[in-house]
């Protein structure tokens, strides 16, 4: 039992949020919402996708002979809240995170050289590969894609080339979210994977993806709490800091308790990938990011409610983030399932 | 290696063994209640039947009747302690409080006098800091304890101290310079609780039992030997108490783990029944138990850290803020669900039919529900460790 990071992790979850001090600040991120196109969107981030692209974390979690990295996911859990807290436009984490494993494992369930090819440009950068479980509603980012992994269902797998996909653009309450709608009819897929090997490999993506929303919602929430308190040290009336009514300081107080005892349950998840422990930290992240924007709205009085802050950017992508994989509302549902048929207990028991 | 949630064989072990020594030893009936003079007396040889197994002090060195275990390894005695459902441990403020501040701050010679009998329960001991003008303002405390000769005379009123009753000695916070202000001044001192000049009287608590007392000095004598720490060093002497206080030790993750269970099988009993349960007592329970295993994560987490050299601060407030309101929230829970069940008294041992045994069910959970109440004011309000977050972890303004 040893429930602590290893240096290394620290180390990347550092150099992370280095690149990202300096390339997705509020106004680097206010720059591309108010893009007006794909293309001045695109000119936005360049420079950003260009430092990401040199961070060597391609393939992340795509096993070592496949061409990846190797890692699991409780090693890249620090990364995703590093870009939760950054509120990073770039699908980081649904493509490392998610999308380039499930690659990974409809490659090693059905061998065939235009998947392996696939897989290989979309490992060297040159592609970019993006997943939408069967159910989704919107995928984000999909227009930057060359590669989609999708499915009629969970007993199916199936790669397509984006091109031969009918995507409609979607705007999002997150003007950072570029969300496509997706419509399935009559594509070929160029590889396919069917029936259990599917269903787990959906199964393990979602977990994954619930896993690792959690850890951005986690950052997210942090931030916000960060902006917050900034706030209230700046903001002067009555003569004194706002934050130093107790009313202020307690409602941030409980934004770091939701935040601090939703964490080691995200790291715990990330660890064990269990059903349960992953449906709570969907959960309790959610639940504190929420918890956080809404105070730190609060903090901000009118000018939390004006579009010129930026703290909008963090608070959206929170609650589109909390909507995903079911929703807080499904995830609380699992586990509240599991209770009911007396499966949870403490865990020592 | 990453993080790893597995126990190791040797923590596999040490819980083996726990789980063998309490299910021989645990007494088959629950304790009556350690503030009647019967069931303080029952508990404290609870005590000495724990001491003789080596399970009272488990994270104390072998050389003060420990085992030395780690902070880990203490979690896992105390799920195990819980599990069984072990009576209440009624020197926890010995065992937690003033044992490790005593290992720090004593000489050899106070270490040697008082750490076997804590260990063995043959003297309980009691905090004496708040005072009726002092309470989340303690450093505005007055008891005085003025040195004269050899001994320190001791004038004034302490309050609310739990166990005190019928507890043998006292650790205390007195001013030993009587000009001195605020937190300047202090000293840590033991008092024996039976001695002239200390007149001990119990306060009802809401659930009727005398759970602590006040306390009168009127030149009440204690030796100079008496004093912890230095003179004037009281302040950060207590201050270090604290620290475990809200740190880690003062209430484990099993406790809440244990309710949450609980609480678990009484809903899906009422469930089972169909009896109707309010949607939102039913998603409390559910948040219950992921809030229980919350604080059991995070406090594995901490003792990881801990373990790997860490140091914990001002954070240990967020602590007490969450277990104390998740209490609370468990045991409302638990008095919706029994509905009007939950005002029944019981007289324990559930005989007189099923009426009785259901009496006995509601009044641990309306027990614990009053006890409840108490967590989010004893130890620090939790206002006062809100704005300790605020000011020393967030740094935000003083008011």
């Amino acid at each position: 039992m040893d429930f602590t990071f290893d240096e290394e992790h620290r180390l990347a979850a550092q150099s992370l949020r280095e690149l990202l001090n300096d390339h997705c600040q509020g106004n680097d991120l206010r720059r591309a919402a108010d893009a007006r196109d794909l293309s001045s969107f695109e000119a936005a981030c360049a420079t950003r996708r260009a430092r990401l692209a040199e961070l060597g974390l391609t393939g992340a979690l795509v096993p070592a002979e496949q061409g990846g990295l190797g890692l699991s996911v409780v090693d890249f859990v620090l990364l995703a809240e590093e870009a939760g807290c950054a509120a990073l436009p770039e699908p980081l984490v649904d493509v490392e995170g998610v999308a380039h494993p499930l690659f990974s494992a409809l490659v090693l369930a059905a061998p065939s050289e235009r998947a392996e090819s696939g897989l290989q440009e979309t490992l060297a950068g040159s592609a970019l590969v993006l997943s939408a479980a069967p159910g989704t509603t919107a995928l984000a980012n999909a227009a930057f894609a060359q590669y989609l992994l999708l499915g009629r269902s969970d007993d199916e797998l199936a790669l397509y080339l984006a091109s031969d996909i009918s995507l409609t653009h979607r705007d999002s309450v997150d003007p950072l979210r570029r969300l496509s709608e997706i419509a399935l009819i009559d594509a070929k897929p160029i590889a396919k994977v069917t029936g259990a090997a599917a269903a787990s490999a959906w199964q393990a993506a979602r977990a994954r993806s619930a896993v690792l929303n959690a850890a951005q919602l986690l950052g997210l929430g942090s931030r916000m709490l960060e902006i917050a308190v900034a706030y209230s040290l700046e903001r002067k009336q009555f003569g004194k800091a706002i934050g130093s009514n107790q009313a202020v300081k307690h409602s941030l107080t409980d934004v770091m308790v939701k935040l601090e005892f939703a964490r080691p349950v995200v790291y715990a998840a990330a660890a064990t990938l269990a059903p349960v422990r992953v449906a709570h930290a969907a959960v309790a992240a959610a639940d504190a990011a929420d918890r956080a924007a809404r105070a730190a709205i609060q903090v901000h009085g009118a000018m939390g409610y004006s579009w010129e802050v930026n703290l909008q950017f963090y608070a959206k992508r929170a609650w589109a983030l909390a909507g995903l994989n079911g929703g807080r509302s499904a995830q609380f549902s699992a586990v509240h399932q599991s209770l009911l048929r007396g499966e949870l207990g403490a865990q020592w028991t | 290696m990453a993080i790893d949630l597995q126990y190791t064989p040797k923590q596999h072990a040490l819980r083996a063994a726990a789980r063998a020594w309490l299910e021989a030893n645990v007494p088959r009936e629950p304790l009556p209640s350690y503030d009647t003079a019967q069931g303080f007396e029952a508990h404290r040889r609870w005590e000495a039947k724990l001491h003789s197994g080596r399970w009272s002090m488990v994270t104390w060195p072998q050389e003060y009747g420990g085992r030395g275990l780690d902070l880990i390894e203490w979690l896992i005695f105390e799920e195990e302690y819980y599990r069984v459902d072990a009576p209440g441990r009624v020197n926890q403020n010995g065992v937690f409080l003033f044992g490790p501040t005593l290992m720090e701050y004593g000489t050899a010679e106070q270490k040697s006098r008082f750490l076997p009998r804590l260990a063995s329960g043959a003297d309980i001991w009691a905090q004496v800091w708040s005072e009726p003008q002092a309470g989340s303002d303690l450093a505005a405390l007055r008891t005085t304890a003025i040195r004269d000769g050899d001994d320190y005379v001791i004038n004034g009123h302490k309050i609310w101290s739990t166990r005190a009753v019928y507890a043998d000695w006292g650790f205390g916070l007195f001013r030993t310079d009587g000009a001195s202000e605020r937190h300047r001044g202090l000293s840590y001192v033991v008092v024996p609780l039976r001695t002239p000049g200390v007149t001990v009287r119990g306060i009802p608590q809401l659930d009727g039992e005398s759970g602590f007392a006040e306390i009168f000095f009127e030149n009440a004598r204690v030796p100079v030997a008496n004093r912890i720490g230095d003179e004037g060093q009281g302040w950060s002497i207590a201050m270090a108490t604290a620290g475990f206080e809200r740190g880690l030790m003062l209430r484990s993750p099993a406790r809440f783990q244990r309710t949450a269970q609980r609480l678990i099988e009484l809903y899906r009993r009422a469930e089972q029944q169909a009896a109707s349960i309010d949607p939102g007592v039913a998603a409390t329970v559910t948040q219950c138990w992921m809030d229980a295993e919350a604080y059991a994560l995070s406090t594995y987490m901490t003792a990881s850290r801990l373990i790997a050299g860490g140091t914990i601060g001002a954070e240990a407030s967020l602590n007490k803020i969450f277990w104390s309101e998740l209490d609370l929230s468990m045991h409302r829970a638990a008095l919706a669900i029994l509905g009007a069940r939950a005002e029944l008294r019981g007289l324990g041992g559930g005989e007189g039919g099923a009426l009785a045994k259901i009496a006995d069910e509601a009044t641990r959970w309306m027990d614990g529900f009053l006890f409840s109440l108490a967590g989010p004011i004893y130890a620090g309000a939790n206002e006062i460790q809100r704005n300790i977050i605020a000011e020393r972890v967030l740094g935000m303004p003083k008011g």
